[in-house]
C-alpha cells in the first residue's frame, strides 16, 4: 500500500451524467395488504399545530407571482399569498374569509369598470397594511411589457387602474373583456412598499421571490427557508388577517422525480403527493396509511393537426378534409386509452370546455365513439384510396405523418404508440416522435412547425380559448400553433368575450363546442387524471376537502386542514 | 520538475480555454433556451422575448461568451437565467454533497478492493477469488439505480431499517450521525459499482507482476513472501491502477446521476441533468469547467504519482516513460 495513502484518488462510476432520462422505474410492486377504504381524512376535530409535508418533483423557480410559470412555484405561492378574490368549490370568483376583497366584485353594467373593495385589516408579513397601492402596483407591473410577465395578455384590455382610497381600486377597461374577472383577479398582489422603486427591467432579477427574507407576503404562512434542491419551509404568519391556519409549519420537499417522490409518500416522509404516477396506483392503494384521491384534473390532452401545408412533403397537407379529421377521431379508441393507460383516472373529453363547469356544452359537443369501419368509410368519402403498401393515398400522396410529443412523458409515449397502431388499422401511417420538451417548444410549437402534435392544455377558470383557436393568434406570436382558421368560430370567440352576461356567454360557447367538434382542429382526447395521495395524518372537514378539478385544487382550503397523529 | 509543472500548467490553461469555448458554443447551439417555457393558455410570447432581452440572451453569442468569461475571471460564475440565483449558491453545496457520497464510497471500496485483489492474485480461483468474480460481474452487469431501488424496497420500505432517501431527516439537518445513517444505502450501491472494476484491476495487475522475472529472483534470493508481494510486486502493480484512478478523478465531483436520483441525494449528477433540461447555461458551464479542471488535475496527479511509485519514471526528462 506504500504510496497510495498520501493522496486520495477518485474512482470510476458506471453512470454518466447527461444520459439520464426520467422514468427509470414504473413504481413499486403491489403490496399484499388489503386497501383500506375508510375515509380517515374526514374524521375527528381540528387540532392546531404540527407540520404538513408537501412534495414536489422539481425545485421551485421563483415565488414572485409576476414570473411564476411552473407548478412547484405555483403550489408554494398558495401558502404565502392571499388572492384578491378567492374561488369557491365550483370555480366561481368570490370574496370570502381568505380573500383580500371583503365585498363581491362590482362590475358596471356596460362591463367597462371593475371596482374592488379591499378589507382594512390585511397586513404584509412585515406588518405593513395591504392597500389599494399594492393592487395598483401589481396590475401595472403585469401590464408593463418591460417587466416580461407571461400573464400580460390578461391585463392588455386594462386601460387604467386607479386607487380611489386606501381600500378601493377602480379598473377601467379599453373594451368589454369577460375573462378578465376570473383570469386576472383570482391572483395574488405584490408589496408595493418593497418593490415600487425597482426598475421594470430589473424585477425578474430582484431577490424578491428567491430570498425568503426578502419575500414579504400576505398569506396564511410565510416563507422562512429555501435549501435549494432539498426543501422549502413555511410557518404560520402571525400577521395573517384571515382565520388562523390549523397547521403551524409546512415543509415542501423537493424530489428528483415523480418516482422518488412517490417512494417518499409510501415511506411516510411526505403527507401529500399530487403527482402519483398511474402505474403505481395499486401500490398506493395497498398502503392503508395512504388516502388516495383519483379525480380528473383541470387539463386535457389532444392531437393537434397542422393546417400549414408547408410542413408537409410537396406541400400536401393530408388533414385538410373535415371527413379525414373525423375519421381519425373515429379510428381512436379513447375510452380504452383512459382505461388502460390512464388507469381510469381520466375522463373522455369532447371539446375545449371544462366538464362540469358553467360552460360545459354537454351533448352539443360531438362525441366520437370508437368505430374503425366508419373511419374507413369517411376516408373513402374524402377521396383516399388504398395504396400498394396498405397505406391510403390521394393524388399520389401517401397518408403518412409525424406525431410529435415530449419525450420524457411516459403517458404520451404510450398513447402515441396506441394511436400509431389504431391509425394503421384504417390505413394511415402515423410516426410518433419523442422530442426534448425545450426543443419541442423552441423548434416546433412556437413556430407552428410540425405535422401533428400530442400535447395538452391546462384549463383557465374562464372558458375563453380564443388565444389557441383564433386565426388572430398564429405563430410566432400566438398559440394557435396548428394554423387553424375558421372565421365563424373566430367571431364567436370574440362574441363570447364581449359580454359579461354569463347566460349569453354560455349559449355562445355551446355553439362553439358544436362547431369545433365537427371541424376538429384537435382530436380532443381525455381529461387527465391527477391522482393525489395523502397520509392518513391529514384531515379536513367536508367543505374543505381537496377538489382536484380546480387549479391548485389539491390544496383547496388547506388553511382549514389539520394534521393529527395518524 | 518545476519546469515540467510550469509547462503542464500553461498547457492546462489552454485546454481549459478551449473546453470553455467549445462547450459554450455547443450549449447555445442546442435548441431551446433557459427562458423558453410552455406558456399557459393565453400566455405571451412577447413577454418571454422581453425576459430574454432583460437577461442578455438576445446578445450575439461571442458577446455573451466574453461577458461570461469576464465574470469568471472576476471569480463570478454568473447567475441562473430563470430566477437570477448566483450559480455558486447552487453549485458548491451540491459539489460538497457529491464529494461526501462519492468520497465515502470510494475510500471504502479502495480499502476493500486493493487488499482483496492482492490476496486473490496470490490464491487464484480459490473461494475468495470466485466470490470476488461473482461480485464484480454483478457490479458490472446490474444497473446501479436498480440495485438502489431493490435496497430501498427491502431494507427501507419493507423492513424499515434504513431511511429511504435524502441526506438528512427533515428535523435533523446537519446532524453527522443522521448523515451517516442516510449514507449507508447509497454507499452500498456505489461501492458495488466501484468494487467491480477495482477488484479486477488490482488482481490483474498483481498477477501480471507476480509472473515477472524479478519477482522470481526476489523469491530465489530467499525474501519472505510478504516482502516479495508488498515491497517488490505491489509497487509495479500500482502503476496501471494509478492511471485508472487519475482518469477517473472527475467522476468524484460529477457524481452519479442515477444513484443520486434514486436516493434523492442533492448532488452534482442530479443538478447537471436537471440544468441540462432547463438549459441553464451558466450552471452547465460551471459544472463543465469544474469537470475539466478535475480532468486536468487527475492526469497531472497520475503523472506525478508514477514518478513517486516508480523511480524509473523521471518527469520532464527526455526518455522518461510517462512524461
Amino acid at each position: 500500500m506504500k504510496g497510495t495513502h498520501k493522496v486520495i484518488y477518485p474512482i470510476a462510476v458506471m453512470t454518466l451524467a447527461g444520459t439520464l432520462l426520467v422514468g427509470y422505474g414504473n413504481g413499486r410492486p403491489a403490496h399484499n395488504a388489503a386497501a383500506n377504504e375508510t375515509n380517515s381524512a374526514l374524521a375527528g376535530q381540528p387540532v392546531d399545530g404540527g407540520t404538513f409535508t408537501f412534495s414536489v418533483s422539481s425545485d421551485i423557480v421563483t415565488l414572485n407571482p409576476l414570473f411564476t410559470n411552473d407548478v412547484p412555484s405555483g403550489d408554494c405561492e398558495q401558502f404565502i399569498y392571499s388572492p384578491i378574490y378567492s374561488i369557491d368549490r365550483k370555480g366561481n370568483l368570490v370574496n370570502d374569509a381568505y380573500s383580500l376583497a371583503d365585498q363581491p366584485l362590482n362590475v358596471s353594467d356596460d362591463g367597462l369598470r371593475y371596482t374592488i373593495h379591499l378589507r382594512k385589516n390585511a397586513k404584509w408579513s412585515d406588518g405593513q397594511p395591504v392597500t389599494a397601492d399594492d393592487v395598483v402596483f401589481t396590475i401595472n407591473a403585469l401590464k408593463n411589457p418591460d417587466v416580461g410577465s407571461p400573464g400580460i395578455t390578461n391585463y392588455d384590455p386594462v386601460k387604467e387602474v386607479k386607487k380611489l382610497d386606501d381600500n378601493t381600486v377602480e379598473i377601467d377597461m379599453k373594451h368589454v373583456y369577460a375573462p378578465f374577472a376570473l383570469n386576472a383577479l383570482w391572483a395574488p398582489v405584490l408589496p408595493a412598499h418593497i418593490l415600487k422603486d425597482v426598475p421594470a427591467k430589473q424585477l425578474q432579477k430582484n431577490a424578491y421571490g428567491t430570498d425568503p427574507s426578502k419575500t414579504v407576503s400576505d398569506g396564511p404562512w410565510k416563507w422562512t427557508e429555501w435549501k435549494q434542491k432539498q426543501y422549502l419551509k413555511f410557518e404560520a404568519d402571525p400577521n395573517y388577517f384571515g382565520p388562523k391556519p390549523h397547521i403551524q409549519d409546512i415543509v415542501c420537499k423537493v424530489y428528483a422525480d415523480q418516482n422518488t417522490e412517490l417512494q417518499g409518500l409510501l415511506k411516510g416522509d411526505v403527507d401529500e403527493d399530487d403527482e402519483v404516477p398511474v402505474t403505481a396506483l395499486d401500490a398506493v392503494k395497498a398502503k392503508h396509511k395512504i388516502h388516495l384521491l383519483t379525480g380528473a384534473g383541470p387539463s386535457y390532452e389532444y392531437i393537434g393537426f397542422n393546417f400549414n401545408a408547408s410542413n408537409f412533403p410537396n406541400n400536401f397537407d393530408p388533414f385538410t378534409g373535415d371527413k379525414t379529421r373525423q375519421a381519425i377521431a373515429y379510428a381512436l379508441n379513447r375510452q380504452a386509452m383512459v382505461d388502460k393507460i390512464l388507469k381510469g383516472t381520466g375522463k373522455l373529453q369532447n371539446g375545449p370546455f371544462l366538464p362540469g363547469s358553467w360552460s360545459d356544452p354537454g351533448d352539443a359537443a360531438t362525441n366520437y365513439n370508437y368505430d374503425p369501419n366508419k373511419a374507413k368509410a369517411l376516408l373513402q368519402d374524402d377521396g383516399w384510396k388504398s395504396g400498394p403498401d396498405g397505406i391510403l393515398q390521394k393524388d399520389g400522396h401517401r397518408f403518412s405523418f409525424e406525431l410529435i410529443y415530449n419525450a420524457n412523458n411516459s403517458r404520451r409515449q404510450q398513447v402515441a404508440a396506441v394511436v400509431q397502431q389504431e391509425l394503421k388499422n384504417v390505413g394511415i401511417e402515423c410516426k410518433p416522435k419523442g422530442i426534448d420538451f425545450s426543443a419541442e417548444i423552441d423548434q416546433n410549437l412556437n413556430h407552428g412547425k410540425f405535422q401533428a402534435v400530442l400535447i395538452g392544455w391546462q384549463w383557465n377558470l374562464d372558458p375563453d380559448s380564443e388565444s389557441i383557436f383564433s386565426s388572430k393568434y398564429f405563430p410566432p406570436n400566438g398559440q394557435n400553433a396548428g394554423w387553424y382558421q375558421n372565421s365563424e368560430i373566430d367571431k364567436l370567440w370574440v362574441e363570447g368575450d364581449s359580454t359579461i352576461d354569463q347566460a349569453k356567454r354560455k349559449e355562445v360557447y355551446k355553439e362553439i363546442a358544436q362547431k369545433i367538434t365537427q371541424d376538429l382542429p384537435y382530436v380532443f382526447m381525455y381529461q387527465v387524471g391527477d391522482p393525489t395521495g395523502f397520509s392518513s395524518k391529514v384531515h379536513w372537514a367536508p367543505d374543505d376537502a381537496p377538489n382536484l378539478a380546480l387549479p391548485y385544487g389539491y390544496l383547496f382550503h388547506i388553511q382549514n386542514w389539520w394534521v393529527g397523529t395518524h | 520538475m518545476t519546469e515540467y509543472l510550469i509547462r503542464r500548467a500553461v498547457q492546462s490553461v489552454l485546454v481549459l480555454f478551449l473546453v470553455s469555448v467549445i462547450s459554450f458554443a455547443l450549449m447555445h447551439a442546442a435548441p431551446g433556451g433557459p427562458l423558453m417555457v410552455m406558456l399557459p393558455k393565453g400566455g405571451s410570447q412577447q413577454a418571454i422575448l422581453a425576459q430574454e432581452k432583460n437577461a442578455g440572451l438576445l446578445d450575439p453569442m461571442p458577446i455573451q461568451y466574453l461577458h461570461w468569461l469576464g465574470q469568471l475571471l472576476h471569480g463570478n460564475l454568473g447567475y441562473t437565467y430563470k430566477n437570477h440565483v448566483p450559480v455558486g449558491q447552487i453549485l458548491w453545496p451540491t459539489v460538497g454533497n457529491t464529494l461526501i457520497l462519492m468520497g465515502v464510497a470510494w475510500v471504502l471500496s479502495l480499502l476493500i478492493a486493493i487488499p482483496w485483489g492482492i490476496y486473490n492474485s496470490t490464491r487464484t480461483y480459490g473461494i475468495s477469488d470466485n466470490i470476488s468474480t461473482v461480485l464484480a460481474y454483478l457490479g458490472f452487469a446490474m444497473p446501479a439505480f436498480w440495485f438502489g431501488i431493490l435496497l430501498q424496497e427491502f431494507l427501507s420500505l419493507d423492513l424499515n431499517w434504513f431511511p429511504l432517501s435524502d441526506m438528512y431527516s427533515m428535523n435533523k439537518q446537519g446532524n453527522i450521525g443522521d448523515l451517516i445513517w442516510h449514507l449507508i444505502l447509497p454507499v452500498c450501491v456505489l461501492v458495488l459499482v466501484f468494487l467491480a472494476s477495482y477488484l479486477k484491476y488490482s488482481r490483474a495487475s498483481m498477477l501480471e507482476v507476480l509472473h515477472m522475472d524479478y519477482v522470481r529472483t526476489a523469491r530465489a534470493k530467499g525474501a519472505p513472501e510478504k516482502h516479495v508481494i508488498y515491497r517488490h510486486a505491489l509497487r509495479n502493480a500500482l502503476i496501471p491502477i494509478i492511471t485508472v484512478l487519475g482518469l477517473d478523478l472527475p467522476n468524484l465531483v460529477s457524481g452519479a446521476a442515477l444513484t443520486e436520483n434514486v436516493f434523492n441525494w442533492p448532488g452534482m449528477g442530479r443538478l447537471f441533468v436537471e440544468m441540462a433540461f432547463a438549459r441553464e447555461y451558466a450552471v452547465l458551464m460551471a459544472i463543465t469547467m469544474l469537470g475539466a479542471v478535475f480532468v486536468v488535475i487527475g492526469n497531472l496527479l497520475a503523472d506525478i504519482l508514477y514518478a513517486i511509485v516508480d523511480p524509473r519514471v523521471q518527469l520532464g526528462k527526455k526518455g522518461g516513460t510517462a512524461a
